[in-house]
């Protein structure tokens, strides 16, 4: 059976992404500046583990949400909008879903052939995927670039979509911002 | 004669829809998505100082190692690599020894105000009686974390000033908005609310 309202878990996911992507994207722009690596030079150690672990979570957070959200039904207000605009919300949302997914997963495959090792939130080691190919890793860090900064412009696009329904007060945002 | 109007009457006929006013709407989901920027800015800052004083506590930096692969890897010509070292070297000289405990503190502070302000707007976009005040007071609060780290930065020398003081600057200015907007929105609901209280007289 269809539902209208998101559930509070859907919600709180919701929020918890949101954060983390910008977390992510702002803390990585410090993080890229600090000294490459060597046995001395341990200043990126902690925020590319960080960086890493986040990554991973939002991945099964992400696969969360669209479990908890795939009963809800699009709301009425929405169904009202012409048809274009209805089609640019569908194709904003599969692509925000697509390129996290893209964005994490080619981050931990440029990692896994980049010859350093990802540890689980400090407790789990995981396997690398392949051997260390520097080949791999650039194309993956590359696909990881690029699918970021894609994710970014889609993001701003749902964001102005948000404030777009919040100014004209239509009920649209108030699904997601339920307390 | 006509009945007085309900306080929900009253909201109602203020909006588009039936659940709260269009200032709150607007307002709640501009403090939300500011929320959410700032959470991930503030808890930046404080990642970047518990780095910082764990990695290098003496504020010494290493010679830079730049192997040809990780350059490659990275995009980086030799000079770049030499200068991420050099620059860290100044910045963490430029900085006071205070500085990182004070300002790692209002970040920690500001990244925990920052992220309730996301639930506090979302209050206000569901028009729960309480978030413009609660709103008010997180905003408040987080204006004061502002002008304590411009404050910071303003003693701690020009290079600290140049990298701090534009950005914070901006975020007072926001805060300032935002504030200034919700005690607007505390205010006409407090005279909606008394407005809709029927008199001895009626």
């Amino acid at each position: 059976m269809q539902r209208q309202d998101f559930s509070i878990g859907a919600i709180l996911l919701h929020w918890v992404l949101a954060v983390s992507i910008f977390f992510l994207f702002v803390s990585s722009w410090w993080m890229l500046a600090l000294p490459l690596p060597s046995a001395e030079l341990r200043f990126r150690e902690f925020p590319f583990q960080l960086h890493k672990n986040i990554g991973m979570t939002l991945v099964f957070l992400l696969l969360l949400l669209l479990y908890l959200r795939r009963k809800v039904r699009p709301s009425p207000e929405l169904e009202a909008m012409p048809a274009t605009m209805r089609r640019f919300v569908g194709i904003d949302h599969i692509a925000l879903y697509v390129l996290i997914i893209a964005c994490c997963l080619s981050g931990y495959l440029s990692s896994s052939y980049s010859g350093w090792g990802t540890t689980l939130w400090w407790a789990i080691e995981l396997p690398n995927w392949g051997r260390e190919d520097e080949d791999l890793n650039i194309f993956y860090s590359d696909v990881h670039l690029w699918t970021c900064w894609a994710l970014l412009a889609f993001v701003g696009m749902h964001i102005a979509g948000a404030l777009y329904h919040a100014f004209r007060n239509d009920g649209v945002v108030r699904r997601m911002l339920r307390l | 004669m006509a009945a007085e109007p309900t306080e929900l009457e009253r909201i109602a006929r203020t909006s588009h829809s039936s659940s709260g006013p269009t200032w709150a709407s607007a307002l709640g989901a501009v403090i939300v998505v500011m929320g959410v920027l700032l959470t991930a800015s503030h808890a930046t800052e404080w990642m970047k100082h518990s780095v910082l004083t764990s990695v290098a506590p003496s504020g010494e930096v290493p010679a830079p190692s730049c192997p040809k692969d990780e350059l490659e890897e990275e995009g980086l010509t030799v000079a770049e690599c030499e200068y991420m070292v050099s620059r860290l070297q100044g910045l963490l000289a430029s900085t006071p020894a205070w500085f990182p405990g004070l300002v790692g503190a209002l970040s920690a502070l500001g990244t925990l105000v920052a992220f309730a302000t996301i639930f506090i707007g979302a209050a206000l976009v569901s028009f729960r009686a309480w978030a413009p005040r609660a709103a008010a007071i997180a905003l408040a609060a987080l204006l004061l974390i502002d002008l304590g780290t411009f404050t910071a930065a303003l003693n701690a020398g020009p290079i600290i000033r140049d990298v701090y003081l534009r950005d914070v600057l901006l975020w007072t200015a926001i805060h300032v908005i935002l504030l200034a907007a919700s005690m607007v929105g505390m205010h006409s609901m407090t005279r909606e609310v008394w407005s809709a209280r029927p008199t001895r007289a009626s």
